[in-house]
């Protein structure tokens, strides 16, 4: 399937986003950018750390809210057009741990309403007064151990969840190599899962070592085969970051505006594809860079 | 005359920090320096610590030098790359991690951590990345260890929100909290102390200073008057041993640190 199909099909306007990867590693690139084309708005995005593929989509205009434990790119800096969207007060936040929102994932791909948490206790994540929507939490005493306060954190089901990997195949079963994050229990809790890959396999691989099997098809609506679909974020056998192109986004969301959409006009809107993005704005000198040095890391 | 003589105190910031991990010590690293001082610990003295990071990996043998968590270079010969709910949870919350360790934008007397927002959490001024691992790693490690350069506005009276907790609001704050870990070691490694927590009062004491640093410079650097009993001890100045070790298998092209000219 096509970027521009599995999207069109499954992302609607004022859904719950699942936002895979981590940082500067798997970023959901290709199909945020796909969606940024699309246009397709008043979403809610959802994930653990949040980077460059949040930050454009808020960045574009296109969410309403976020719920995550980060918007980051570590030593890029913080997820700008997210940050400047918050201190406007353009979007509605809700901040949570990592375990928190991992485990709000978990309850939610077991079929349970919530999960109890030990982590937030005394901070100012619980005592934020949150004007939005319901209560982001629940403290109650450990029903076995009376004076012993547990955290109740709501099970989270994204209505569809996008998420970049290293390998699936035509089933949609899904090989993830390295870290896997969050990404295994937000997809199992997600009502539809979008996985764009650097390879497409074989079935008969997939069941001849079955055991690296992440993500089983039951799951997965749509697989997208999109080479350097991360980029300029890493794919952990790949790739590696990009830096400087990375360092050039966060000068033009830091400094917003023109300068920014002029980014988004040649990062999206001038091509039909991501492919056409990687062709003219990248090429492929710099992709083999950045293939051979991911080569010297394994 | 030793080629390492001259070090510059982000360095002995780091060396310092890495000293309070032992071998065989299972440590949660966060992002940024906690990276720099745990792979300084590995390389240098705690060869067979379990090294994890909140993305999944364990016990990497890490290779220098990682600008990021979800680096290959944090994946090098790990013995598993697991997820968030493996790290954070069944490390972390589980109650396996010897130390978590977190870098933060504000760190107050109680030692608790801001990585949130500077004014009203509705209505921010500033808005920092989040909370990611470091709550978690704060609230479950046995040990604490939070790195970060010391400056006026780092180091405030009490933050303007608490992301990670330190002993929240005195010596019994985490227990009244239901934390499950309630009466933690904490160390706080700038460049130009060490601070810890005094478990009576649950503040911040300067426990040593580094090499060539007053108490008043300590003192006009903190938003709060921190605990002081004694004179403190000087912070060992780097070997040359570890100096070698930090610039040349840590951090040989200065991600993180620059060697002084």
């Amino acid at each position: 399937m096509t970027a521009a199909e599995a999207v069109g099909s499954l992302v609607t306007d004022g859904a719950t986003l699942g936002i895979g990867g981590q940082t500067l590693g798997r970023v959901t690139m290709s199909l945020a950018h796909e969606i940024i084309r699309q246009g397709i708005k008043d979403l809610t995005l959802v994930g653990c750390s949040m980077s460059m593929s949040m930050d454009m989509l808020v960045g574009a205009g296109l969410v309403r809210r976020t719920e995550c434990g980060t918007g980051n790119l570590e030593r890029i800096g913080t997820t700008m057009r997210w940050r400047r969207a918050i201190e406007e007060g353009r979007l509605e936040v809700e901040d949570y741990s990592h375990l928190g929102m991992a485990s709000r994932f978990l309850a939610g791909s077991l079929g349970l309403p919530f999960m109890p948490s030990k982590s937030m206790l005394g901070t100012d994540i619980l005592n934020k007064k949150n004007p939005h929507g319901r209560k982001a939490y629940e403290l109650i005493d450990n029903p076995w151990e009376p004076g012993d306060p547990v955290v109740l954190v709501p099970a989270l089901n994204p209505d569809v969840s996008i998420i970049h990997t290293q390998k699936a195949d035509r089933m949609g079963n899904v090989v993830i190599e390295g870290f896997t994050t969050h990404e295994v229990e937000m997809a199992k809790a997600s009502n539809a899962v979008i996985v764009s890959c650097e390879e497409l396999i074989d079935t008969d691989d997939v069941r001849s070592d079955p055991d690296r099997t992440a993500i089983p098809y039951i799951y997965v609506d749509a697989v997208v085969v999109q080479p350097w679909g991360a980029y300029p974020t890493s794919t952990y056998r790949y790739y590696v970051q990009d830096e400087d192109h990375l360092r050039r986004y966060q000068s033009a969301a830091r400094a917003g505006g023109a300068e920014y959409d002029e980014y988004l006009r040649r990062a999206v809107y001038d091509h039909a594809t991501f492919d056409g993005f990687l062709e003219r704005e990248v090429g492929s000198a710099r992709l083999d860079e950045l293939r051979a040095t991911m080569q010297t890391l394994l | 005359m030793s080629q390492y003589n001259g070090y510059g105190l982000d360095e002995l910031m780091v060396v310092e920090a890495s000293r309070h991990i032992s071998d065989w010590d299972i440590v949660l690293i966060g992002t940024g320096m906690p990276v720099v001082a745990g792979m300084m610990a590995l390389k240098n003295h705690a060869p067979n610590m379990c090294f994890v990071v909140e993305t999944g990996p364990m016990a990497p043998e890490v290779i220098p030098t990682p600008s990021s968590v979800a680096d290959a270079r944090v994946m090098y010969r790990s013995v598993k790359n697991g997820s968030l709910i493996d790290s954070l949870g069944g490390v972390l919350q589980r109650g396996m991690a010897d130390i978590g360790f977190i870098g933060g934008a504000q760190i107050d007397q109680f030692a608790n951590v801001n990585s949130t927002v500077i004014g009203d959490y509705n209505a921010p001024r500033v808005r920092f990345p989040g909370s990611g691992g470091a709550n978690d790693m704060a609230s479950h490690a046995k040990k604490v260890l939070i790195i970060a350069r010391h400056e006026l506005r780092r180091f405030p009276s009490n933050c303007d929100f608490i992301t990670s907790p330190g002993y929240i609001d005195g010596p019994e704050g985490r227990k009244n909290a239901g934390l499950p870990v309630p009466y933690p070691d904490i160390l706080v490694f700038t460049d130009l102390a060490v601070m810890a927590i005094d478990k009576a009062t649950g503040r911040l004491r300067v426990a040593k200073l580094m090499p060539g640093v007053s108490l008043d410079q300590v003192r006009e650097n903190t938003g709060f008057e921190p605990v002081v009993t004694g004179a403190p001890a000087a912070v060992e100045p780097p070997s040359d041993h570890e100096l070698r070790i930090l610039r040349e298998q840590v951090d040989p092209t200065g991600v993180y640190l620059k060697a002084p000219e």
